[in-house]
């Protein structure tokens, strides 16, 4: 304490980004530093703001997709279940039984492949090399079964309004079996590497605790939500499609810290897996589109849809003027995009260092906060 | 509470100042005025019965006539969701900042000022961050917006 | 024996060892061409291509490229991802802190010519090739590991090619 008083320290800015290894894209940070402490951080946006809004505004439904699919390319299904949610919703469509199930099969691989990216990513900020090459090992078995129903590896344009595009070729079912069967012991592996790893733990517990009541309040969920230890899943609480028909646990956390929410995630890839297995065995035969016409109208109306992403809520808001083929407004809402907004109140007082693994367990993603 | 319930609630919590718009979805939408904005959203929020604890969304849209701002709300307690709006003229658009009751109001609000011209009280941290520090070509989510460079899809 | 007979050498032997001439260019270039060491640009959709094409199955590694975080160690910016309006200044500062020579490849249609973005977007980038001059294109929304791997293999072509009475 005395030390400190005697010691005249001055404080300065550092500018972290917008090209910077760990911002995951292109945020920029303005950190007003006392020595290594941060003091105050201010995040800058807008690197990657591409109008996808403007441009939905001025699509037909349809070809919507495909824009869609670039709002957050980690788990372009979800984007794309989100916005077909949202036009079913809107135009009262009913997506035959056999396409509900191939959404939640794609949806919940894709969770799985997101996570994997997290996974090798922050390992990556941190020090850890070797995550990364297992992580994207076993990303690319994932790829393979989309590729092999859709012909993409990462922006697929596969979930179309009432259905989805194509059925499964016959060799994805014995694929995916494979998968989902070899794929805990992999989580064991990872989690041998890293659990107990003390260079992990040390920059990982009690760094970046985020309270219950400050997460709510910034509007933060999904598996950060979880990690603070409220137990809220949209696809429990609130559920949409067929997700009451499966029987998963929601992981949470206990102290709201880097550690927790590595945790939770790691917990909800088994989950995960956990649907697959049970859609797989459930998927039923028939239809897959319900026949909407490409040029079609959907009423006057407004809706909002919501459905659990990989990073959280993610929202589509549309208004349709009811006599366009082009809807009125489309909003998307991003789960990093609170995320973001949360993180300078969490990093105040740590070490920038922190600031690293903090961003790195929040699982920003940019172009979810751009748009 | 289910829909209707919650409807039924809302409308007899807030008489008469409060307007059900039946767009035929599953969740209740309703329509509120600017004025009453704060007190609306102070009293979801503390309502027991409500709880309306998380903010998910607030979207601004030009319907060409005039802005609507639209909010979307949920509770993650009672597992509740709705949503409402309210509408302002073109000119003078201004509405109330709600971020002492939901923080994570904040950049949403900042959204709807710099991409739609809609001016926000008591904000606090009215700055660009979407749009470069330079821009000087007016508000581009406005439907009437226009700019040199600005190249529109062909009609097909 | 193999290599030899291909590249244009003159060797002279020596009792216990030999003398191995050849010219300054092939040597140059076949170095520079085979260490080329990339700068960590992903903004958009096509960095998690670039990452999946540096990490277990692709192996960008064995082309001899090797990512940088700081554009002072790198020869080569793969420009991944969309470039706004806001963005492209500082590409054109992290280009102008790289030393020469340095390449750059524009992976992916948006920054070929806004790709997906170029109608109704009013705040991308139509194209990178008036902020840097771009030597290789990569088109595709996002291109495959694959065709990024072919960029990078048509790039090694182009400065195998280079000679140093071209330098600037």
């Amino acid at each position: 304490m005395t030390a400190s008083k005697a010691l005249r320290t001055e404080e300065f800015l550092v500018n972290m980004g917008p090209h910077h290894p760990s911002t995951h894209g292109v945020c920029r940070f303005l950190l007003t530093m006392d020595g290594e402490v941060v003091i105050k951080a201010v995040p800058y946006i807008g690197y990657l703001h591409r109008a996808l809004e403007k441009i939905c505004e001025n699509r037909t439904y349809p070809q919507c997709l495909p824009v869609l699919d670039r709002f957050e390319y980690c788990t372009s299904m979800s984007c794309e279940y989100a916005f077909c949610l949202a036009v079913e919703k809107l135009a009262g469509i009913q997506a035959p039984e056999r396409a509900e199930y191939l959404r939640i099969i794609m949806v919940e691989l894709n969770r799985i492949a997101s996570h994997l990216i997290w996974f090798g990513t922050t390992a990556l900020d941190l020090g850890a090399i070797t995550p990364f090459l297992y992580g994207f090992r076993e990303r690319e078995d994932i790829l393979d079964l989309f590729e092999m129903t859709c012909g993409q590896r990462l922006t697929y344009n596969y979930i179309r309004i009432g259905g989805v595009s194509r059925d499964i070729p016959s060799q994805f079912i014995p694929k995916a079996k494979e998968f989902i069967d070899k794929f805990p012991s992999k989580i064991d592996d990872y989690v041998k590497l890293l659990n107990e790893n003390p260079i992990w733990v040390v920059r990982n517990r009690n760094v970046g605790i985020l309270p219950p009541e400050l997460a709510l309040s910034y509007g933060v969920s999904g598996p950060v939500l979880r990690g603070s230890g409220v137990k809220f899943d949209l696809r429990k609480d609130d559920p949409y499609s067929i997700y009451d028909r499966f029987e998963f646990d929601i992981p949470t956390g206990k102290y709201g810290d880097c550690y927790d929410r590595y945790l939770v995630r790691m917990a909800e890839m088994l989950q995960s897996t956990r649907i697959v297995k049970q859609a797989l065995e459930q998927l039923p035969e028939g239809d897959i589109k319900a026949k909407v016409s490409p040029q079609f109208k959907p009423p006057k109306g407004e809706v909002y849809s919501r459905i659990e992403n990989s990073r959280g809520e993610m929202g589509i808001y549309i208004q349709s003027p009811g006599d366009s083929k082009k809807p009125l407004r489309v909003k998307m809402r991003g789960g990093s995009y609170n995320h973001l907004q949360v993180m300078p109140e969490i990093v105040k007082g740590g070490k920038i260092a922190d600031l690293v693994a903090v961003m790195a367990s929040m699982d920003i993603i940019m172009p979810e906060v751009d748009r | 509470m289910d829909h209707t319930e919650l409807t039924k609630y809302i409308l007899e919590k807030f008489p008469g100042k409060i307007e059900l718009l039946d767009t035929g979805k599953a969740e209740p939408f309703f329509k509120i005025s600017a004025d009453f904005l704060l007190d609306f959203c102070r009293s979801i929020h503390s309502d027991e019965k409500l709880f309306i604890d998380f903010l998910c969304n607030i979207g601004a849209v030009d319907t060409g006539k005039k802005f609507e701002v639209v909010y979307s709300v949920a509770s993650v307690k009672n597992h509740i969701r709705f949503d409402f709006k309210l509408e302002q003229e073109y000119e003078g658009a201004e509405i109330d900042s709600i971020q002492e009751i939901w923080a994570g109001a904040n950049w949403h609000e900042r959204e709807v000022w710099e991409l739609y011209g809609i001016n926000i009280r008591n904000h606090g941290n009215l700055t660009r961050f979407l749009l470069p520090d330079d821009w000087n070509q007016g508000f581009p989510m406005r439907k009437n917006w226009d700019a040199p460079d600005f190249v529109r899809m062909p009609e097909q | 024996m193999g290599l030899i007979k291909k590249v244009p050498v003159y060797i002279e032997k020596f009792p216990g060892g030999g003398i191995l001439t050849t010219s300054l260019d092939y040597v140059l270039s076949q170095s520079r061409a085979s260490s080329l060491w990339y700068l960590l640009f992903g903004t958009a959709c096509c960095a998690i291509e670039l990452m999946a094409t540096g990490a277990s199955r692709y192996d960008f590694d064995r082309l001899g490229m090797i990512f940088r975080a700081s554009p002072r160690q790198s020869d080569l910016i793969i420009a991944a991802g969309t470039i706004t309006k806001k963005m492209s200044p500082r590409l054109r500062l992290l280009y102008d802190q790289m030393s020469q020579p340095r390449y750059v490849i524009a992976m992916g249609g948006c920054t070929v010519k806004g790709g997906p973005f170029y109608y109704d977007s009013y705040s991308v980038e139509k194209g990178i090739d008036h902020i840097v001059p771009v030597d290789v294109y990569i088109p595709g929304c996002p291109p495959r590991p694959e065709s990024l791997l072919e960029g990078c293999l048509t790039l090694q072509k182009k400065i195998k090619k280079e000679k140093i009475a071209d330098w600037s």
